[in-house]
């Protein structure tokens, strides 16, 4: 469960981020879109307590992200969108540590089980810099996923993947959906959205301009018209421009 | 192609300086520059009397107590010398020409002979080559005895590293084709080392038989010095040996114009010869550039990331086995930062280590009067040691914030408060230094027994005592140290960031200075309490007891007092953590 209500980022005096309010129950996933620059990132980075928002609230798991952070950190998961992993861990180093610091306890099995979901179990012995970027992005999941997040949030999740890593990315977000977690990803990819989101919300220069159920989103921008393509709908949305 | 040349380097330089210029509006260069430029005046021109009337001078250098700093920096020049060649030669890949990434990308595949690529590449190894020489004869001229002027020593260092220039690059090129026709890395590296070996058991021999003895005379003066270990290179075999280097020495040494210009004649023809040969051995170079340029890339990169490693890139076991449950999230840290480091540093090799020390430093101890001096050299080592971790320690154990910049991101994703990941990248530094420290403690400690007639208070349980009490404190110390460059880092990111880069200037180097002066004057601040209810515990308690008693409370209340600093700086850095905002800080 996330609810974010009058989320509002500013860097210096340029407001990145503009009074943004929304839920996610769990099972949801929900679509940031937007063009390039419209606030996906900060918004994301803001929900996962990466940044500090200016104003608003974010609970995790009714948790209060601003006054009892460790406690509702430990429901989620932030994926970026370029994977950042330690040069010098191998692969499941990388899994004890983040073991230790979550307080998992007995994550080997767990860990080895997520390692071949994710098909990088023969790489388990290996640095990140012997890994393609496919690989990264695997680990990078499977740290995520270690201590079983409620909550969520991949940040332009599909950036850099073949068309089979694609398709598995999609199947494993909706899987965690499937499995009662609460999602929220970013993405300038329309199929994504067409494909595993419940909800989008669209975003431009910051601020909301358009939000709910896929089907009502369509039939907000459709103007009567029918089969209108979640393409024309977005550039509709947003007015055509960049940014 | 020339025009281009200058094109490129007059741009480049052009905007060099004005965004140096520019970036002086941030008061962080401002001050950099400032503090760099009163050191750079103090260093070379109030010392020279560049500022002074003419003809009045300082005293000049070459007064004996002198000696040392010269000899030293004279070693220095030459080594750098012989290991600029000898790199050239033994180099393990093909070397190429060192070409800039950017360099390589528009250049290669440009219209140009590869006569004219090595041309560019002379012509642009004139830049840096120029400001060298600028710089050594500013320090050069204060050798007084060596006579000559300023001129003289500007020409002459030019010669000196443009020769040194050209033979590297001649040794690049004829590696590169070495290495083309199959002409193996162990095969190049034993010739050079063998006929390295050669040359010095010829020099050492030649030497054995020949020298006239050393006198009293030789030795009083720095110049008497020069001219005795110059004479040795003018006789027999060893000048010829060295007549290439003296030649292209020699301009540097004149005494006069007449005598530079006489002996600029023979240097130039040296350098008109490698010039040659450089030009004959053009070779397809382009391939080992390209790797070479992709590797400097990388390193650059990984330097700006704070990724920068010395130790190779191997998957290895952690320094421990991190137990798979329970244990405290610190410990995690300190096992992630120990395996960034080098393999070494793990507890069996700490404890082998204090073996070793104990059973030489035991065995020196009841041998003879050398041992027993020998013994005694090695406890002022252990001394200096311990001295060196703990000032310089902290600027080279960088495995926390400092290397970990390019994380806090995933850092601030994790359930902890901030305190507790200040004080898990802690760890590691003051694991490192903590146990070298002890290790330097423990050899000082144990050389003390080498002293026939002990000194009266120094008994052997004063002294364990003594020991133990360091060896509490100590680790305290250096965790306050390590605390001051990482506050720094989660204060002002893009400084740290500025003092990481290879970036060159003025302002940069002032940087520098004032992060040093900085972190001197907050451990002073910080020591100063500590101190104080140390010598008051020190002196209550010698009212009471023996010393043994005293030193034990005085450490105590140092213990507290530092304790209680760390534990209050710990707590203001996570909440500092906490409130951290890399992305407003623009690191990149
Ligand atoms: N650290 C920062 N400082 C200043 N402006 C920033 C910073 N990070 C992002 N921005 C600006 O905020 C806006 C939103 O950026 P971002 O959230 O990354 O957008 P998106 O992810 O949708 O492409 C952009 O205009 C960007 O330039
Ligand atoms: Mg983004």
């Amino acid at each position: 469960m996330i609810e974010v209500t009058g989320l509002t980022k500013r860097y210096g005096a340029f407001t990145a981020v503009q009074d943004l309010s929304f839920t996610v129950r769990p099972g949801e996933v929900l679509g940031l879109v937007g063009p390039n620059g419209a606030g996906k990132t900060s918004t994301l980075r803001c929900l996962a307590g990466i940044i500090p928002p200016n104003a608003g609230t974010v609970r995790i798991g009714g948790l209060d992200l601003a006054s009892d952070p460790v406690a509702a950190k430990r429901q989620l998961a932030f994926l970026p969108d370029e994977p950042k992993l330690f040069d010098y861990l191998t692969v499941r180093q990388h899994l004890a540590f983040v073991a230790r610091i979550y307080g998992v306890a007995n994550h080997e099995p767990l860990a080895q089980t997520l390692l071949e979901e994710l098909e990088i179990a023969d790489k388990a012995d290996q640095l990140p810099g012997e890994l393609s970027r496919g690989m990264k992005q695997k680990l990078v999941i499977a740290c995520g996923l270690l201590h079983g997040p409620s909550v969520i949030f991949f940040d332009e999740p599909l950036t850099g993947l073949d068309p089979l890593g694609i398709r598995r990315m999609k199947d494993s977000i909706r899987q965690r959906a499937l499995g009662g977690a609460a999602i929220v990803l970013s993405s300038h990819l329309l199929h994504l959205l067409e494909e595993v989101c419940s909800h989008v919300l669209i975003l431009k220069k910051g601020e909301k301009i358009a939000g709910g159920t896929l089907a009502e989103v369509s039939a907000r921008f459709a103007q009567g018209e029918s089969h209108v393509s979640l393409e024309e709908i977005f550039i509709r949305a947003t007015g055509g421009t960049e940014g | 192609m020339i025009r281009a040349f200058f094109y490129l380097r007059g741009t480049t330089l052009q905007n060099q300086l004005l965004s140096r210029v520019r970036r002086l509006r941030q008061p962080k260069y401002l001050f950099g520059a400032i503090a760099g430029a009163a050191y750079f005046w103090f260093i070379f021109f109030r010392q020279t009397g560049f500022k002074g009337p003419p003809g009045r001078g300082l005293p000049p250098m070459a007064e004996g107590s002198d000696l040392f700093p010269l000899v030293f920096i004279f070693g220095a020049f030459v080594t750098y010398a012989l290991y600029r060649v000898i790199a050239a030669w033994a180099a393990p890949a093909a070397p190429g020409l060192p070409f800039t990434e950017a360099e390589a990308a528009f250049l290669f595949p440009a219209p140009l002979s590869r006569r004219t690529l090595i041309h560019y590449k002379l012509l642009s190894s004139q830049l840096p080559i120029l400001f060298q020489a600028a710089l050594l004869t500013l320090i050069s001229t204060r050798w007084t005895f060596l006579g000559g002027n300023a001129g003289i020593h500007a020409l002459g260092w030019w010669v000196i590293f443009s020769t040194l220039n050209l033979h590297t690059t001649g040794a690049a090129l004829t590696v590169t084709r070495l290495i083309a026709q199959g002409v193996g890395k162990l095969q190049r590296q034993v010739v050079v080392f063998g006929l390295l070996l050669l040359l010095a058991a010829a020099v050492a021999v030649i030497l054995w038989r020949t020298a006239p003895p050393l006198t009293a005379n030789d030795t009083a003066h720095p110049a008497a010095l020069f001219r005795y270990l110059a004479g040795l290179t003018r006789a027999g075999p060893l000048y010829w040996l060295l007549l290439p280097g003296r030649v292209v020495v020699a301009p540097f040494l004149a005494q006069g114009w007449r005598e530079f210009f006489l002996v600029l004649g023979p240097a130039l023809l040296v350098l008109a010869a490698h010039y040659v040969w450089v030009l004959r051995s053009e070779t397809p170079f382009e391939e080992g550039s390209i790797a070479q340029a992709e590797k400097r890339g990388a390193a650059v990169a990984a330097l700006k990331a704070g990724t920068y490693r010395l130790g190779g890139g191997k998957a290895r076991p952690g320094p421990f086995q991190l137990a798979s449950h329970g244990g405290r999230p610190e410990i995690a840290f300190l096992w992630k930062n120990l395996l960034s480091t080098q393999s070494f540093f793990t507890l069996r090799t700490f404890a082998a280590s204090a073996g070793v020390i104990v059973v030489v430093c035991t065995w020196l101890s009841h041998g003879s009067d050398a041992q027993r001096s020998t013994l005694s050299i090695l406890g002022v080592c252990g001394v200096m040691m311990a001295g060196y971790a703990l000032v310089l320690g902290p600027q080279l154990a960088r495995q926390d914030f400092r290397g970990d910049l390019g994380h806090m991101d995933l850092f601030k994703t994790y359930p902890l408060p901030g305190w507790q990941v200040v004080l898990g990248e802690l760890l590691a530094p003051v694991a490192i230094l903590t146990g070298i420290v002890w290790l330097a403690l423990l050899t000082a400690t144990l050389s003390l027994g080498a002293f026939r007639a002990p000194v009266v208070w120094l008994t052997v349980e004063f002294r364990t005592t003594a020991a133990l009490c360091l060896a509490v404190v100590l680790p305290l110390l250096c965790t306050l140290q390590l605390m001051v460059p990482n506050a720094a880092t989660l204060l002002f990111p893009s400084w740290t960031q500025a003092t990481r880069t290879r970036d060159r200037g003025l302002d940069v180097m002032g940087q520098r200075l004032i992060f040093a002066a900085g972190q001197f004057f907050v451990i002073a601040l910080a020591v100063l309490p500590a101190a104080v209810a140390g010598v008051l515990l020190w002196f209550a308690a010698r009212l009471l007891g023996g010393e043994v008693g005293s030193a034990v409370m005085a450490t105590l209340g140092i213990v507290l007092v530092l304790g209680l600093e760390i534990a209050v700086g710990l707590l203001c850095l996570g909440w500092r953590f906490e409130k951290f905002d890399l992305s407003s800080e623009s690191v990149k």
